[in-house]
């Protein structure tokens, strides 16, 4: 499965005036595409910590003592502010728990909404653009170098070739988003008219003149060669008819003379829906170039003509050629990797030398970065970042070695001074007034082998990169560089406008369930009740369609009902668009409800990681126990087991298990050393010292066994 | 609960809305319920069903537009709107007949009814307001001529004089204890956010014995004596007392604020989502410390949520509300197993519970008030389906639930 997002060995602490509070302690986790991972713990645990730092939005006295977050091939801890700004929001987007501190109170909220998707839009459209005309520049100059080989006439066929390429693919996007246009106003208007009819036959419409207007509109709209074709006077003259008598119907309450008429639009609407689209690809190909009229015949066999066609005359000539172009690229990557890695490997003991110097140092770093930088195989349609990141990391790692040799000589200085007018006081039998605070001298040797990790890493990399070569599918990858191309360009036709952005943020209001979105779109964030501005915040985070979606605690301040919907819309969203989720909550019901994979936090570490089913069936951590047993279900009625006391100060973390002063099945080892992660199953480990071989066997507690029987047991009867 | 029908507080017909410009926000529309002594109430439904405003209203924090409250059978809570509105219809009902009628003595009958009618409104009008305002006043008299009425005949029949010397000096005490016996005291409340219902700027100590000041206690060690003692009942330590709100965590503070709602010996406690800003492991302590309490003071409780597993756990009968309405009402168990109103179906169809296979299966039930009922004609109203179980329903409605309870 494809490892979206990996956390090694993550440790965040605060700068505070009592001390060093030490948040996070060293977490690991993977996150797969596609998955959800609750992360559950008491407030203070650090799952919010752990999720801000993903987000880089971690408080200004915040120190990231160590560790790795790898989104895409990026160390996150790592990149600049710049590189951050296009991965926040766009890629990685976050609901958070309080609405409010996250709204602006002073812009409207459909401003609020839209924003995001204009400012994307116009980024998507220009990137979209410079990617396609530089890919495509690349393919050509690769086609040249490998099928022409020098002969003039050949290289001039395939620029020509890529220019073709170019000129009807935009018919083909032309062609693709009027049919879009149509089909999506015919399916709007089908799910629209649903609930008007229904309303219509409650005698409750509400806010009829201008929905009955919208579907009157829409229905118009969908009138296409490939959607409403044969209806379309039928179609018409319905619309007509509703039309005329929209005024009087809402005026007078009386439906009757347009309802038969709805029906007629709704009944022809799906049935346009239900028809297959064109090959708009192959269709712009042959509108282009094959100067006859398109032939007439169904849809089927249309597209079957068409696709002949284009393969005839152009696509398989032109794969082909592709995919010599790839392969030429490759080869001439491959080359220059392998004599990356030589040099890497030759010059790598120059940062080993006793004394460095920091202007050799950045110098060599240049040098390095040009050698990695030209065993980069451009055609790839996936960066491969850490090739393109490894000057930055390294400069950086140098950077904090320079600054670290400096600070260290000032501590030590300072250091001295403060213990020898400590000594004096002292020595003439005063109290001193203040304590001596001890030197805080960063490891050079780390720092170093850090720097050294990098050039190791990528070494390693590209190794792993020229063994894979035999395995590489060169078919497979032509196919999918020309899918690229073609997704590229429907970026740059599909333009977002502001109307545009107003009917989707609309229909997100929608989706999110907030009643009457047109109305609400004009209002201020404080004219909406806590459940409705979550919802708005979820609805602008979803927006900007994320990679991964970090929910921290989205759906606590709300009622049930509302927090079902949303955790529905939540699952909606990740199984439509392979929505990566991290879910922060304390509600163990929520959890069961949304996650895969659940970790369980205390005193920043994860005590317990496993699949939903191994921690809620099987939970083998005391602290999983307690959470469990604190929560009262449907049929618990005796006693709640609350967690007795408070969890630790994290500026003074205990020595041992941090939760074993809370733990009644605490043991000796439990206060002197940490449990280290045992592993239970494949998926499934827990950080207790009572999973090891020697310590006694101990049962969960009552509560907790009986609860599962009886969670058995209900399943059963409901499964029967 | 035990068998014992003393009805302690009654919410008769409750009526509170809201001015939003020239519209009125019916926030509670003529709610009614008994709350009998010692048993847990719960009061759930979504944000903004009004659940919380009947209990602000039951304690007077708004006064109520219509309906009344009683508490141990005074009544604390009166709204005048249902006599307005009647002044308003017999005035419209005579005014058309008096039209109707062209013989003169016909009209001054009904002029005279009219009127009748009008000033038996407007007696009730200020009954109502008067109540309203001399609650306490009300209550101390019928304390004091309960007192009155039992040491007068102990002392008549008491013949010893010494013990006759004692007795006077006890029924002075009591008698001076029932003049200054105020009901509003006995109801308590507990609000939600533990943050912003605690003054920053006060002391713990003063926090909690604010009301006992208030309330005319001037002796300084007793205040102290009881702030410890209500400290150390609710699990804190007598330390604490000169600490200031901010130090403590979040569990502590909703501690203090049970705390400063049971220094004045009430009988009833309105408990409004006292557990919804809690972490889970504090939530567990919050709610078994309330039930340790109302066991040992023998609390009657109103408890406000809106989660369901937690009210399903404390209450003994739950009411749901929908829209400033009253849905469903029965005991907590019989909801949980039996419930009718498609509205409690939804709601209980939404809870989600610690069990992932469950989850996955779990089917959420939309309830869309249009779809599920035909109100046009067949009025709808709060019928007793089953002994104990009231559904708001019409007739149609009524005889399927009752068909469908008795399956």
């Amino acid at each position: 499965m494809e490892k979206k997002l990996q956390v090694k060995d993550l440790t965040v602490s605060f700068r505070t005036q009592d001390g060093k509070v030490q948040a996070v302690r060293g977490i690991n986790f993977d996150l797969n595409k596609g998955e959800t991972l609750a992360i559950v713990g008491e407030s203070g645990s650090g799952k919010s910590v752990t999720s801000k730092a993903i987000l880089g939005i971690l408080a200004g006295n915040a120190i990231i003592d160590g560790g790795e977050i790898i989104y895409d091939g990026k160390d996150l801890l790592k990149i600049t502010e710049d590189e951050f700004h296009e991965i926040r929001g766009d890629k990685i987007a976050m609901i958070f728990q309080d609405p409010m501190s996250s709204l602006n109170p002073i812009i409207k909220i459909g401003r609020q909404l839209t924003e995001a998707m204009i400012l994307n839009g116009k980024a998507r459209q220009k990137e979209s653009r410079k990617r396609f005309n530089s890919t495509l520049k690349l393919l050509q100059g690769n086609m040249v170098e490998a099928v022409a080989k020098g002969n003039p006439v050949k290289a001039a066929e395939i620029k020509r070739k890529c220019a073709d390429f170019d000129k009807f693919e935009y018919k083909h996007l032309s062609l693709e988003s009027d049919f879009n246009d149509a089909h999506e106003a015919a399916a709007e208007a089908v799910f629209d008219l649903e609930p008007v009819l229904f309303e219509i036959s409650k005698n409750a419409l509400k806010d009829g003149k201008y929905r009955l207007k919208r579907i009157c509109a829409l229905a118009l709209k969908s009138v296409h060669t490939y959607v409403v074709d044969a209806d379309k006077d039928a179609l018409v003259a319905a619309t007509e008819t509703v039309k005329g008598n929209i005024s009087y119907a809402v005026k007078s309450g009386d439906y009757n003379g347009i309802v038969p008429s709805l029906e007629r639009i709704q009944d022809i609407l799906n049935r346009a829906l239900a028809l297959t689209a064109p090959n708009f690809f192959a269709m712009g190909y042959y509108m282009t170039f094959a100067k006859e009229p398109l032939p007439v015949m169904p849809v089927e066999e249309l597209n079957k003509f068409l696709r002949k066609y284009l393969d005839d005359n152009f696509m398989l000539e032109f794969i082909a050629d592709a995919k010599q172009g790839l392969m030429y690229s490759a080869d001439v990557a491959y080359t220059e990797k392998a004599e990356a890695i030589k040099f890497l490997k030759e010059n790598r003991k120059f940062f080993e030398a006793e004394n460095l110097d920091k202007k050799d140092c950045m110098k060599a770093v240049k040098v390095f970065n040009k050698e990695v930088t030209e065993g980069i195989d451009r055609m790839e349609i996936v960066k491969d970042s850490l090739a393109y990141t490894f000057g930055t990391a390294l400069e950086n790692s140098i950077r904090k070695y320079f600054m670290a040799s400096v600070k260290n000589i000032k501590e030590q200085e300072r250091y001295a001074k403060q213990k020898a007018k400590y000594d004096a006081l002292v020595a003439k039998q005063k109290t001193p007034s203040s304590e001596v605070i001890p030197a805080s001298i960063l490891d050079l040797e780390q720092l170093r082998a850090n720097m050294l990790y990098q050039i190791d890493r990528l070494i390693a990399h590209y190794e792993k990169r020229i063994e894979e070569r035999a395995s590489r599918d060169y078919d497979a990858e032509t196919v999918a560089l020309i899918d690229f191309l073609k997704e590229k360009a429907s970026g740059v036709v599909n333009k977002v406008t502001k109307q545009m952005a107003k009917t989707k943020a609309i229909k997100l209001m929608q989706e999110v369930g907030i009643p009457e979105p047109r109305k609400r779109y004009n209002q201020y964030p404080f004219e909406f009740s806590g459940g409705m501005r979550q919802r708005i915040v979820i609805a602008i985070a979803l927006a900007a369609d994320p990679d991964i979606l970090i929910c921290d605690e989205p759906t606590t301040a709300l009622d049930v009902t509302i927090q079902s919907q949303i955790l529905e819309l939540i699952n909606k969203f990740k199984a439509d668009r392979k929505l990566t989720v991290i879910f922060i909550t304390h509600d163990l019901g929520v959890v069961a409800n949304m996650a895969d994979r659940v970790a369980v936090m205390y005193a920043g570490k994860i005590v317990e990681i496993g699949t939903a089913n191994d921690v809620f069936y099987d939970a083998a951590h005391p602290y999983t126990w307690a959470l469990l047993s604190s929560m009262p279900d449907l049929d618990t009625n005796e006693k709640l087991d609350a967690i007795p006391g408070t969890p630790p100060n994290m500026i003074y973390p205990p020595v041992g298990d941090a939760f074993a002063a809370r733990n009644k099945y605490a043991m000796k080892i439990d206060f002197e050393k940490q449990p280290p992660m045992f592993k239970i199953s494949e998926t499934h480990s827990a950080a207790t010292w009572l999973l090891h071989p020697d310590a006694p066997k101990v049962d969960k507690p009552k509560s907790i066994t009986d609860r599962i029987a009886r969670m058995q047991e209900r399943r059963n009867k409901d499964g029967r | 609960m035990e068998d014992n029908n003393e009805v302690l507080l009654k919410v008769d017909h409750l009526c509170q809305y809201f001015r939003v410009g020239s519209f009125e926000t019916k926030a509670v529309d003529d709610v009614s319920f008994d709350i009998k002594k010692g048993e847990v109430f719960g009061l759930v439904g979504e944000s903004g069903c009004g659940k919380t405003t009947t209990g602000r209203t039951i304690i007077r924090l708004y006064n109520p537009t219509g309906g009344d409250v009683f508490f141990k059978g005074t009544r604390i809570g009166a709204g005048t709107r249902n006599y307005e509105n009647a002044i308003k219809d017999a005035k419209a009902l005579y005014k058309k007949k008096i039209e109707d009628t062209s013989d003169n003595a016909e009209k001054e009958k009904l002029k005279a009814e009219l009127k009748a009618i009008v000033d038996e409104q407007k007696q009730k009008i200020k009954e109502a307001k008067y109540d309203q305002n001399n609650c306490n006043k009300v209550y101390s008299k019928k304390i004091v001529s309960e007192v009155k009425a039992k040491y007068e005949e102990l002392i008549a029949k008491e013949s010893n004089p010494e013990k006759l010397a004692q007795l006077k000096k006890e029924y002075k005490a009591e008698l001076y204890k029932a003049k200054n016996t105020k009901l509003s005291t006995q109801i308590q409340m507990i609000f939600q956010d533990p943050i912003a219902s605690l003054d920053p700027r006060m002391t713990v100590k003063e926090i909690i014995a604010e009301g006992l000041v208030i309330q005319g206690e001037k002796d300084r060690k007793v205040i102290e004596e009881k702030v410890y003692e209500m400290l150390e009942l609710v699990g804190l330590v007598r330390e604490h007392a000169a600490r200031y709100p901010h130090e403590f965590s979040g569990g502590q503070r909703q501690r203090i604020g049970v705390a400063r709602s049971i220094i004045m010996n009430p009988d009833m406690i309105i408990a409004d989502e006292p557990v919804s800003a809690l972490d889970v492991s504090i939530q567990a302590q919050v709610i078994n410390l309330l039930n340790e309490l109302r066991h040992k003071f023998g609390l009657t409780i109103l408890f406000v949520a809106h989660d369901l597993s937690v009210v399903k756990y404390f209450s003994d009968r739950i009411g749901v509300m929908y829209f400033g309405k009253m849905v469903e009402l029965t005991t907590s168990d019989e909801l949980f197993a039996h419930p009718l109103h498609p509205y409690t179906r939804s709601l209980l169809s939404a809870i989600p519970l610690p069990d992932p296979e469950y989850e996955k299966q779990r089917q959420r039930i939309t309830y869309n008030p249009l779809a599920e009922h035909d109100y046009t004609v067949d009025k709808p109203s709060f019928r007793e389906v089953a002994p104990g179980h009231f559904v708001r329903c019409n007739n149609a409605e009524f005889e399927k639930y009752q068909k469908e309870l008795a399956e």
